[in-house]
């Protein structure tokens, strides 16, 4: 029960947001801008930040009167400048074939020229701005729908929301949008929220609303975890490009992917919400604490310094809970022979296989080139190899020869598909992600294969193998 | 409320001429607002700010909570009904909410009218301002609803409600009356108190159940 309330000290309360972050690090200044979305987007082009393009605004019911219509493209959305959680939005995915000013939703749903403009009137009104005060309505271009991400979302686009503290991305989360938030990647209207690893830009847990923790799709069979967000340290730089120019010193950076354009920056945040926290399975109050006071000078430097901080925590949770190693389907080894000679090789790990083998090239650099001219000096012909007898054969192979083959520790009968081979076995130390493993290895012609080294499941049990990596 | 047993500067407060029950209802109100700031930042109560349900209180108090909570109902459910019916007209948001407003008050209105004939003569002699502070809840509720959907108006308003409830109780235990009489310079240390509240930074009651998993995960 102590350990549930000391736990919660790590997580980022609405209390501690507002009077740590917030308040001392939000100016109003800066607020300001974040509340104003055309000042947000000439400030963030101004610093190379790209944005969806404008296409017009409108910021009087004369302007409204007077607007070209024909200067619309076929496809656009449209936004309350001082809009709040993206109420009175509206987007148009082209024209109805054959209809004058008619435009088809992102819902399939169609929209008049008259809707449009009573639309801009609410909006003129004020009807989806903070405490209603009169509002200006624009029109930029819509963001497309990136590839990689069609299976995962329910019309609209998804987003990424990364927040960025001192100068350091701290925690991010991509943002789908689903059935039950019609198409909107909003969480509070039922959107999905995903955490991200913010070393490698891979998805790992996820939220629906704000606090069901959920593993797949909302609707399918899609695995949520292990999505690889394109365009990942290029998302990074721009969210913390944007605090730069925006001053915002505790910020949320929305940013989406556009098919044609790449990373777009959507919308500055000023008060960023929790949820994240519950999306990424994480505390935010910690994060924040342990960058907050760094010197950060430069972006790469601050991209650096969260990745390194706050990346590759699955791997290190596995790690601890486990007390195994994650290590990679291709791992750098080190070698060492009896004799101690070191050598560093690249080895492939191979599960499927029982036993670790090596080149004959490699035995022969490791000093068992001796090993290798007796073994082949015996002759192997009158044996009948079958998976039956091998423990026999293996005993008697071993007892015969062991005297006359230097460092012989056994022999092996390895079955393959293309037939039976007898190998001999030396042991030797090797070193792999900084544990050393004593393995009795076997010696096979590897030279036509890539990797001089294939390490089996009798020699990792001490790790758990990550085939992404 | 015994003129011998309250503190002498309420004395002379009541001898000036303000009605004792003004001067301990004027007292206990920092109380009430402190009630509803606590809720707010240790358990997490979200409601429509702090005025509102302070004064919903007050409210309460003065109409008797039985009535009190019928005209809070009669408001939400009729306002939200009549957002509900003029969405189609397209109305621009001032004349709407005067709209909105009218058929509010014509709703309590009748009710009162009703309450009368059945011989409910408590409710229809209620006093106006309480009515009005209700009413105009409305408003805010409507508000809420265009800019955050009508679902989280509906938290907002039960919440509101609930916390109302309970600074009814607070507000109507008479043993603080008495108490705040005797002894009206403790309704200082509010101040204090709200300083130490607006330091504290730890998790809301709700916030742990919020973060339920991602505690479990960290633990």
């Amino acid at each position: 029960m102590f350990s549930y309330f000391t736990a919660g000290g790590k997580i980022l309360g609405m209390n501690a947001r507002n009077l740590h972050y917030i308040r001392p690090h939000n100016l109003k200044r800066a607020i300001r801008i974040a509340d104003d979305k055309l000042l947000s987007k000439r400030i963030l082009n101004h610093a190379d930040i790209p944005t969806p393009k404008l296409i017009a605004k409108i910021s009087s019911r004369t302007s409204l009167e007077h607007f070209d219509w024909g200067i619309l493209p076929n496809s656009f959305a449209l936004k309350p400048n001082r809009g709040l959680g993206g109420e009175g939005i509206i987007v148009v995915y082209g024209r109805k074939k054959g209809q004058k000013d008619v435009w088809v939703k992102s819902s399939g749903s169609v929209v008049t020229l008259d809707d449009l403009k009573n639309h801009i009137q609410n909006i003129l009104d004020g009807a989806f701005s903070l405490s209603g005060v009169p509002d200006t309505a624009f029109f930029e271009e819509r963001i497309t729908l990136a590839k990689e991400f069609r299976p995962y979302a329910y019309r609209g686009i998804p987003d990424i929301r990364v927040i960025v503290y001192n100068g350091v991305p701290v925690m991010a989360m991509l943002r789908l949008p689903t059935k039950e938030s019609h198409g909107k990647a909003n969480l509070q209207q039922g959107g999905v929220g995903v955490g991200i690893d913010l070393s490698t830009g891979t998805t790992t847990t996820a939220v629906q609303g704000k606090s069901k923790v959920i593993e797949y799709i909302p609707g399918t069979r899609l695995l949520i975890s292990g999505i690889k967000i394109p365009y990942w340290k290029k998302i990074l730089q721009l969210a913390v490009e944007a605090q730069r120019a925006s001053k915002l010193g505790f910020l949320g950076a929305d940013i989406a992917i556009d098919r044609t354009y790449g990373p777009v920056f959507l919308e500055l945040n000023a008060r960023p919400g929790l949820s994240i926290q519950v999306a990424n399975l994480s505390g935010l109050r910690r994060r924040l604490e342990r960058v907050s006071g760094l010197k950060i000078k430069t972006i790469a430097r601050g991209i650096a310094v969260g990745e390194n901080l706050f990346g590759g925590e699955i791997e290190e949770e596995l790690e601890v809970t486990s007390g195994k190693k994650v290590i990679g389907s291709i791992e750098q080894v080190k070698l060492i022979s009896e004799d101690e000679t070191e050598i560093e090789v690249e080895a492939k790990i191979d599960t499927g296989a029982y036993s670790t083998s090596i080149d004959i090239e490699l035995a022969k650099q490791l000093g068992f080139e001796k090993t290798l001219t007796a073994f082949d000096k015996i002759d192997l012909s009158m044996y009948d190899l079958q998976s039956a007898n091998e423990k026999d054969l293996k005993k008697e192979l071993f007892e015969k020869h062991s005297s006359n083959v230097p460092h012989l520790k056994d022999v092996a009968i390895v079955f393959t598909a293309s037939g039976a081979t007898i190998r001999p076995i030396v042991h030797i130390q090797f070193v792999m992600d900084k544990t050393t493993i004593d393995a009795k290895v076997n010696i096979i012609d590897r030279s036509e294969l890539k990797y001089p080294m294939i390490i089996g499941k009798r020699n990792l049990h001490k790790f758990l193998v990550d085939v992404s990596k | 409320m015994d003129q011998l047993n309250v503190h002498i500067v309420i004395q002379q407060f009541a001898n000036s001429g303000v009605p004792m029950e003004s001067i301990i209802l004027l007292l206990l109100f920092p109380l009430i607002a402190t009630f509803v700031a606590l809720l707010r930042n240790i358990v997490g109560i979200k409601t429509f700010g702090i005025y509102t349900p302070t004064i919903i209180t007050f409210a309460f108090y003065q109409m008797g909570l039985k009535y009190g909570i019928a005209v809070f109902l009669i408001v939400i459910i009729v306002g939200m009904a009549t957002r509900f019916s003029l969405k189609q007209f397209r109305l621009l948001p001032l004349p709407r909410t005067a709209i909105n407003l009218t058929v509010v008050t014509l709703a309590v209105l009748l009710s009162l009218v009703f309450g009368g004939s059945l011989q409910r003569t408590g409710f229809a002699a209620t006093a106006i301002f309480p009515l009005l502070i209700i009413i105009s809840l409305g408003e805010k509720f409507v508000a809420v609803q265009i800019e955050k959907g009508s679902k989280q108006a509906l938290i907002l308003a039960t919440e509101t409600l609930i916390v109302a409830i309970g600074g009814y109780f607070i507000l109507s235990w008479d043993v603080l009356h008495v108490f705040i009489g005797q002894y009206p310079w403790v309704i200082l240390l509010v101040i204090p108190f709200n300083f130490a509240l607006g330091k504290w930074t730890g998790l809301r009651v709700r916030e742990y159940h919020r973060f339920r998993d991602v505690i479990k995960k960290i633990q």
